[in-house]
């Protein structure tokens, strides 16, 4: 740019110019015109000289590939604008970029869509496979079968799958760069294996006219499944055992994938040498991977048997809630009816129910209460003061506290009256009618529906003595044989009536009434009467008795006694001796006695 | 430990399956030849203080040699062309099997096998008619695998020459 600086003072045409005269120029005119016209062309030219975008447009291409070669600052200043340009070009117009890269792109797409849509079935599988949670109770079922732990077949049931093995294989040559076991899988000929593997890649490829990219990406051979990844420079073949998760596949290729980018160089100059490779030892073990259902299978049996728990514990905790609430009313309901009790208040102290008020001493005890209602102890005390309660069924219960009536005594209240019906010993009724006054609450004893059960006795063997007859033969007083049978029979009947006498405390007397036929005169028969009595009395005499008192009477003719025509039989009936019980205060029955008096 | 990818060569029943079970007691079953068309086996063995792993390819193939896959020559460090010594024409495809091979894979070291040397009183190989081929080869051995005469030996050169190369 120096040479066209035109301002130099020392070689500027216009200095010269100005220190010489006109004729001299103009001389220089008609020589140089010419010249100076072309001259002053130039200055002009080299006055306004700019590099125009014409200039550069002619040498810009060459301009480029001569820096280039020369160094790369080229490349250094353009690359930040190219960038910055490119991500503009995109933001501005993304349509034009994609699509450029669209036929690139495109064969890749359709490859990840339709592997895509693989994945998802086989995802779709498994689980359908796994949400058949009845499984459970097969496993359940078959341990029992089969005598194993469940857990062990829960085990060998929910491997989803384990990775086994894992062979990084140089793809060109079939060489085995490294392998992988998992725990406790042996293996032998890797190396082979790994060559069997290419070379049925390579079978596969030839058979179906695959491209070089595509090839087999799985081999089934029994449980065990074998997948191969294809890198460019290498194979990642996992032997498999199980059902891999379409997420294993990704995890492969990514491997795959940084193992080409970490290893390149070695890949390329490999030469059977495979002492490079053992350090993608971690790399292919993290491929050792293994899933077992995470007792998805198993947790449904758990999760309902823990759930039927749950609900069993809640309706057993409702149930028991319901039945306490149930035999708290039930308690306060038994004890507001409960005689003999009177609760005053009701309160909470120390995290029991307390309850207060009277209790009289004979009422039932409040303890067996909440025994009979089921209600529990500890939760509930008494604190009750006596005190006597006038309420029937009290004074009942006292009554019979006090009375200890015999099981065929029936005690009823009346107000303040005591009912007893049935029938007992005359001991006992004399006990209840000395003592009964004395009970709180009784003023009065019925006693009209009560039967005294010796009084009654004395009464049927007072019947049966007086139906009693000792008969006799015409006009004689002796004792027949036969009718001293009777006659011992009516002995024991009035040992009997001493003996209920005494516990009466009654002394009877018992008249021997003699009498006869009306056959003979009056006085004939009177005496004979008389004398049969005595006769009979003097038999009966034999035996001591403690308070009855034996009376022998003549008493003639009978006068109850009918006599109508053919009454032989009723003459016999008249030569008799028969007994009458009489009693001083009590009313003798029937007559006879009434007409003896004391 | 290095590792080797071997071919074996040759015609139909000249003896590759046979010096390889003669070698070792493969894992894979002779089936896959029929079938898939190779058949890996794996040698190891220790040359002059270097373990080596010998992976050995025995490709099925009858007489046409074309049949054979490129694919399996891939990455080969060495080939065995086997000829079995009873039959002249065994010597003309291991010959075309020689060229494939070198097209494949380039010059690589080899060993040429004259099978069934117990049988030699039967023999029709006689050395000249390979000597073409033997110019080039690291090795040019009369084996018998039915014997297991000079198998090893022969594959124990073989790896020497590929280790050198
Ligand atoms: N006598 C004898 N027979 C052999 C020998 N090697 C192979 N054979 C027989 O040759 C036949 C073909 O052998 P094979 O190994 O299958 O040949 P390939 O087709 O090359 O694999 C079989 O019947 C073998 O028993 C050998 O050294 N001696
Ligand atoms: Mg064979």
């Amino acid at each position: 740019m120096e040479r066209s600086r035109p301002s130099s003072p020392t070689h500027s045409p216009t200095e010269y110019a100005k220190g010489e005269s006109e004729d001299f120029s103009a001389l220089r005119r008609l020589l140089l015109s010419p010249e100076q016209v072309q001259l002053d062309r130039l200055r002009q030219r080299l006055d306004t000289f700019v590099i125009g975008p014409q200039e550069v447009s002619r040498v810009l291409p060459d301009a480029i590939r001569l820096r280039a070669r020369q160094d790369n600052r080229l490349l250094a200043s353009m690359l930040p604008i190219t960038q910055e340009a490119l991500a503009l070009s995109i933001k501005q117009s993304p349509q034009l970029i994609s699509d450029s890269i669209a036929p690139i792109l495109g064969a890749a797409i359709r490859k990840a869509i339709s592997r895509a849509m693989r994945e998802m079935l086989q995802s779709l599988n498994q689980t359908l496979e796994y949400s058949m949670s009845w499984q459970g109770l097969q496993w359940r079922w078959e341990a029992w079968k089969t005598g194993r732990p469940f857990v062990e077949v829960v085990l060998l049931h929910t491997l989803r799958f384990r990775v086994e093995q894992v062979f990084l294989i140089h793809k060109k040559t079939g060489l085995l760069l490294n392998h992988v076991m998992a725990d406790g899988i042996s293996s032998q000929g890797e190396a082979a294996i790994s060559g069997m593997l290419t070379a049925i890649q390579d079978f596969v490829r030839d058979s179906f006219q695959q491209g070089q990219d595509e090839g087999l990406e799985s081999l089934r051979i029994g449980d065990l499944t074998v997948w191969i990844e294809q890198g460019s420079s290498a194979i990642l073949a996992t032997v498999i055992r199980g059902t891999p998760p379409v997420k294993l596949r990704d995890f492969l290729q990514t491997t795959l994938e940084s193992l080409h980018v970490q290893y390149w160089d070695s890949l390329q100059n490999f030469q059977g040498d495979a002492a490079v490779f053992l350090e993608t030892r971690p790399h292919l073990e993290d491929c050792l991977q293994a899933q077992f259902v995470k007792r998805r299978k198993g947790l449904p049996v758990v999760f309902w048997g823990l759930t039927a728990f749950l609900l069993a514990l809640l309706g057993w905790w409702a149930y028991q809630a319901s039945l306490n609430h149930q035999q708290w009313t039930e308690l306060l309901k038994r004890i507001a009816a409960e005689p003999g009790i009177v609760v005053t208040t009701i309160q909470e102290e120390g995290g029991r129910t307390v309850f207060h008020g009277l209790r009289d001493p004979l009422a039932v005890d409040p303890e067996r209460l909440l025994e009979e209602v089921g209600y529990p102890p500890y939760a509930a005390g008494f604190h009750f003061e006596p005190f006597i309660a006038l309420t029937p069924e009290m004074v009942r219960k006292r009554a019979i506290t006090v009375l200890h009536p015999p099981e065929s005594v029936e005690v009823s209240i009346e107000g303040s009256r005591i009912i007893l019906m049935g029938e007992s010993s005359h001991g006992w009724i004399s006990k209840v009618i000395r003592s009964a006054p004395a009970i709180p609450g009784v003023s009065e004893i019925s006693l009209e529906r009560l039967v005294d059960t010796d009084v009654k006795q004395f009464e049927s063997l007072q019947v049966e003595l007086e139906g009693q007859a000792i008969f006799f033969l015409s006009g004689q007083e002796t004792v027949l044989n036969r009718e001293l049978v009777k006659i011992r029979q009516v002995k024991d009947i009035l040992q009997e009536l001493d003996t209920k006498a005494v516990q009466l405390g009654r002394k009877p007397s018992i008249y021997i009434l003699g009498y006869s036929s009306p056959v003979g005169s009056q006085p004939t028969n009177m005496s004979l009467s008389e004398r049969r009595a005595n006769k009979v009395l003097e038999i009966l005499r034999e035996t001591p008795f403690h308070v009855l008192k034996l009376f022998a009477t003549g008493k003639g003719v009978d006068p109850d006694v009918k006599f109508g025509p053919g009454g032989g039989q009723r003459y016999s009936a008249n030569r008799r001796v028969s007994f009458r019980v009489v009693e001083p205060g009590i009313s003798p029955r029937g007559e006879v006695g009434a007409k003896i008096g004391p | 430990m290095i590792q080797k990818k071997i071919c074996m060569l040759g015609g139909f029943a000249v003896g590759k399956t046979s010096l390889v079970r003669q070698l070792v007691s493969g894992i894979f079953s002779e089936k896959y030849l029929t079938t898939v068309g190779v058949k890996i086996d794996q040698k190891s063995l220790s040359v002059r203080g270097q373990d080596l792993l010998l992976v050995l390819w025995d490709l099925y193939g009858d007489d046409d040699f074309q049949k054979v896959r490129a694919s399996y020559l891939q990455g080969a460090s060495g080939y065995i062309l086997v000829i079995d010594g009873t039959r002249k024409e065994t010597v003309d495809v291991a010959w075309k099997l020689h060229e494939l091979a070198r097209k494949a894979i380039g010059p690589v070291p080899f060993a040429i096998l004259l099978n069934k040397h117990d049988l030699v009183d039967e023999w029709v190989v006689k050395h000249p008619m390979i000597s073409d081929l033997s110019d080039q080869a690291c090795l040019v051995s009369m084996v018998s695998a039915k014997t297991g005469e000079g198998v090893e030996a022969a594959f124990f050169v073989l790896s020497e020459a590929i280790l050198k190369s």
